[in-house]
């Protein structure tokens, strides 16, 4: 598009050190019934550009929406002012950029069918069919289900050379079945999150089937028992559990830019600092984490990031030691890395990207173990299944986490459902009880579509994955 | 194209039985500061053209953020073509009608007319006062204009402005942390060096510092922490889902559920509080007591489940509490001993039934004992459940800004739940 060089060239004609243009065009297809009314149903569309001037150790950055030579020239002058002044500001501690070479790629993601091509009437009766489904059985009071198909059509150049068609959509359908009874209410959930593939995946999730055992769990749960005065027990935590865990206490901990204090006044910083690298035993030896962009099905897949850095894949945690962080352009020099992870992006075009998350998941056992077999062998312990509450403090250590569903285990056999249960641990106590991972026929993944950070917020998407896991003498117990 | 040729043009060729159109715009400039040094600078407009759509019950809805004919034609096209696919919702209601729209003043010249030099140049002073301080400095410097227009096919129509200007600052040296913020509609009333003595004070009280264990004890919740509470309550506080059983407010609306301490309101009538003048469907805002003396008056009610239950719509858009106007070092000798919180942190629902929450504190927690300050302690996780902490309020401050929407007093609240406990 002409628009790319126009711009980097107007920037390079003013002085710019850096620069990169990101001309993005984002749909959303939203569709979301309560009950039998359809809430929602809607097609939104935004389509802009956001230019990145770097001169003096320094950023700005300006966004437009109006596509003419006139507006992508002055939002070039707004970026490059922005810069200069921010610059003025940087002379004691100026910013450096990693090198980087230039590319020139493509990136889409495979998609068998197109979510947005699939007729929406489609899509409306079989989400009506879902809330029928679960409205179905009694004590069901409230039936919701969402469906989100995304896509991000990115054109990108930078100075360097740098010219990337990116086209990278994911799809995440959820499902909720409230219960109430005279004193309670529970809502069951089912939700994988969000992945980077077509309407093929909603095919094979059979989402009748899960909408009747979603029902039947809401309304076993509101009628379970709760588990009493909180005591040291074993936890089981399945996939899409430990999903969300992992994201609070290794994905965000290991941000670089959290770790250098850049979002100290907003979502906090990380006691995962530099001085711990390949020293620090954040968790058991059976625990390995891996940072991988290239993941298939992930939703940090995207083929480079907005620094135009290539999709990697890295150890985070190797054996249990601290190794890396995800880093980008701007922070990768700072611990002396001597590139960046490729961890830097923005939600739309008028956001300014950040350090995010990768898709971060951890390894599983390689031992052959079953979740079956990881039950039978724990004594006293609550399984924990889904995402529910969770609060982690602002250095990541201390946290609290509940679950969807819950199953109390004594002597090698689930005893009785129960609710209400949380969790508290401490970071590193926690990785480090963890003691049996089943093998890789059961690692799961479950993408993340909205974590929240900077400001102006921003949400961005990635995802996890895991097998089964257990961690021992954890506090566990009711809530109030 | 400016929004009454959008408006004219979704007059002229929406072919629906009825149609509601908003449309939003946001001009920003973003300074973002850490460790003594910009790392984030943004400028730029947005809009975000948003049209809802039905024939006979059924809709659709689309949104762009073009507005030449031709990204309006499709908007147009999509919301319709959606709605002609959809099955008729049991729930329509159609668009508001003509209302009178109440007149606030939520836009400020001054903070208008501010300009990114000036924005810079706050960041560059908190910088160099806190080089001075031998500490860094990380935070946000904003100014927003924010419009929104709504028109419906029944006949509302209605515009309004809003500024907003914020500064924060967290600080950080050796082991303290400690944070500040101003956040308003109007520039004026912020004085950084007034901030910044806050902070430099706050940052020296917390240079000692014991450990605390978890416990249940009294707390002064400074403004901003209350805010922050008190705002995770009100999503919940949602006449429907009470109504159908899903929250600690059902049946509870007439009774004295909360503190006789404990009053909300939104209102307009605070010059310093910006108030919205309707909702993005049209609810027009009203003075409205949510609850009065711990008595719950009222609870947030949608369009649709206001003609259920025969009942008026309405629309928590701002947060009024009034306060006694005790001082800190006041209600500081009211308790033995008890804790002051500066702010709350990732506070998230527990148990949505049992109205339960936890959180923890951030950016400074003092232990006071015999009406003064000891200490300073580690950072606490909570689990607890605020309309019942409500019930347990000593005494209140005087109400104050902590965000635009919000004003509300200190408290001091008896046996708050701390569960545990964090190592900094």
């Amino acid at each position: 598009m002409k628009y790319l060089d126009l711009a980097m060239n107007a920037a390079e004609a003013l002085g710019a050190e850096y620069a990169d243009i990101r001309i993005q065009k984002t749909f959303d297809q939203v569709i979301y019934l309560q009950n039998l009314s359809l809430k929602h149903t809607s097609n939104d569309v935004q389509q802009g550009y956001g230019i990145r001037v770097f001169k003096n150790g320094a950023w700005g950055f300006a966004h437009s929406n109006v596509f003419s030579d006139e507006a992508v020239l002055a939002t070039v002058k707004k970026a490059y002012e922005t810069a200069i002044l921010s610059a003025e500001v940087n002379k004691d501690k100026k910013l450096r950029l990693a090198p980087e070479r230039s590319y020139l790629a493509t990136y889409q993601t495979p998609v068998k069918i197109d979510p947005f091509k699939v007729p929406l009437t489609e899509k409306i009766d079989l989400l009506m069919e879902v809330n029928r489904t679960m409205l179905a059985y009694e004590g069901i009071k409230q039936a919701r289900s969402l469906l989100i198909m995304h896509k991000d059509e990115k054109l990108f150049a930078n100075t360097l050379g740098t010219k990337l068609d990116l086209s990278t959509q994911f799809i995440n359908p959820m499902i909720t079945a409230i219960a109430v009874t005279e004193n309670d209410s529970q809502s069951r959930t089912f939700d994988e999150g969000g992945k980077a593939i077509g309407w093929e995946w909603i095919l094979e999730l059979d989402l009748i089937n899960i909408a009747k055992q979603t029902a039947e769990e809401a309304l076993i749960k509101v009628k379970a028992d709760t588990l009493g005065e909180e005591q040291r027990r074993t936890l089981i935590l399945d996939p899409n559990h430990l999903g969300l865990t992992m994201h609070e206490s290794v994905g965000h901990a290991t941000e670089l830019d959290r770790v250098l204090g850049w979002e100290a006044d907003y979502a906090g910083v990380s006691f995962a600092t530099p001085e711990k690298l390949n020293n620090y035993r954040y968790a058991s030896e059976l625990v390995n984490f891996v940072g991988d962009n290239t993941l298939e099905g992930g939703l940090a897949t995207l083929g480079f990031d907005d620094d135009g850095v290539p999709g990697q894949k890295w150890y985070i945690i190797k054996d249990g030691i601290l190794k890396e962080y995800g880093s980008t352009r701007d922070t990768a020099l700072e611990i002396g890395l001597d590139a960046s992870r490729g961890c830097n992006r923005a939600t739309y075009y008028f956001n300014q990207p950040i350090n995010r998350i990768p898709n971060l998941y951890m390894l599983p056992g390689t031992k052959p173990l079953t979740p079956g077999e990881l039950i039978a062998d724990t004594e006293d312990g609550v399984y924990i299944q889904g995402r529910g509450s969770y609060s982690i403090d602002h250095h990541r250590i201390n946290f609290q986490f509940g679950g969807d569903f819950f199953w109390e285990i004594k002597n090698g056999k689930l005893l009785r459902p129960l609710k209400k249960v949380i969790y508290k641990s401490y970071n590193p106590e926690f990785w480090n009880s963890c003691d049996a991972i089943c093998d890789e026929r059961f690692w799961r993944p479950f993408g993340v579509v909205n974590c929240g950070k900077g400001q102006p917020p921003q949400t961005a998407r990635m995802t996890h994955g895991s097998a089964p896991a257990r961690f021992r003498n954890i506090r566990v117990g009711g809530s109030q | 194209m400016n929004s009454e040729k959008i408006v004219k043009y979704i007059q002229t060729n929406c072919q629906a039985d009825d149609w509601s159109l908003n449309i939003f715009e946001d001009d920003s400039h973003e300074t973002r500061f850490a460790q003594n040094c910009i790392t984030q600078h943004i400028a730029g407009a947005t809009k975000e053209i948003s049209l809802s759509v039905s024939f006979d019950g059924k809709k659709g809805s689309c949104s762009i953020n073009q507005d030449d004919e031709e990204s309006l034609a499709y908007l147009l096209k999509t919301a319709e073509d959606i709605a002609k696919l959809a099955p008729v919702d049991p729930e329509f209601v159609p668009s508001e009608g003509k209302k009178n729209i109440p007149a606030v003043v939520n836009c400020d010249p001054e903070t208008r007319a501010l300009q990114p030099k000036q924005l810079v140049d706050i960041v560059q002073n908190s910088i160099n006062e806190a080089k001075k301080f031998g500490a860094t400095v990380s935070g946000l410097t904003e100014k927003h204009i924010n419009s929104n227009c709504l028109f419906t096919k029944n006949g509302f129509a209605g515009e309004y402005e809003y500024s907003d200007f914020g500064h924060s600052m967290t600080l950080k040296k050796e082991e303290v942390e400690t944070k500040v913020s101003y956040e308003a509609k109007k520039f004026a009333d912020f004085k950084l060096n007034d901030l910044w003595e806050k902070l430099q004070h706050q940052a020296t009280t917390l240079a000692v510092k014991q450990e605390f264990e978890p416990q249940k004890i009294a707390v002064i919740l400074r403004p901003v922490a209350l805010q922050e509470l008190l705002w995770f309550m009100g999503w919940m506080m949602d006449r429907r889902q009470s109504d159908e059983g899903f929250t600690p407010f059902t049946d509870k609306i007439g009774k004295p559920f909360f503190g006789e301490k404990f009053s909300w309101f939104s209102t307009m009538q605070q010059p310093k509080l910006l108030a919205l003048p309707y909702s993005s469907d049209g609810i027009i805002s009203e003075e409205i007591p949510w609850v009065e003396k711990g008595v719950l008056k009222n609870l947030p009610v949608s369009r649709y489940w206001a003609k259920k239950i025969n009942s008026k719509p309405s629309n928590a858009y701002n947060m009024y509490i009034p306060g006694e106007g005790y001082t800190e070092e006041e209600m500081m000798k009211m308790v033995p001993r008890g804790l002051i919180v500066n702010t709350f942190w990732y506070i998230r629902s527990v148990d949505v039934k049992a109205g339960e929450f936890t959180g923890t504190t951030r950016d400074g927690v003092w232990y006071f004992e015999d009406g003064k300050i000891k200490y300073a302690v580690n950072n606490l996780r909570f689990n607890e459940i605020p309309h019942d902490a409500t019930c347990r309020i000593i005494s209140t401050g005087k109400s104050e800004l902590a965000l635009p929407t919000s004003m509300l007093p200190a408290m001091l609240i008896d046996n708050f739940n701390f569960v545990d406990k964090t190592s900094f």
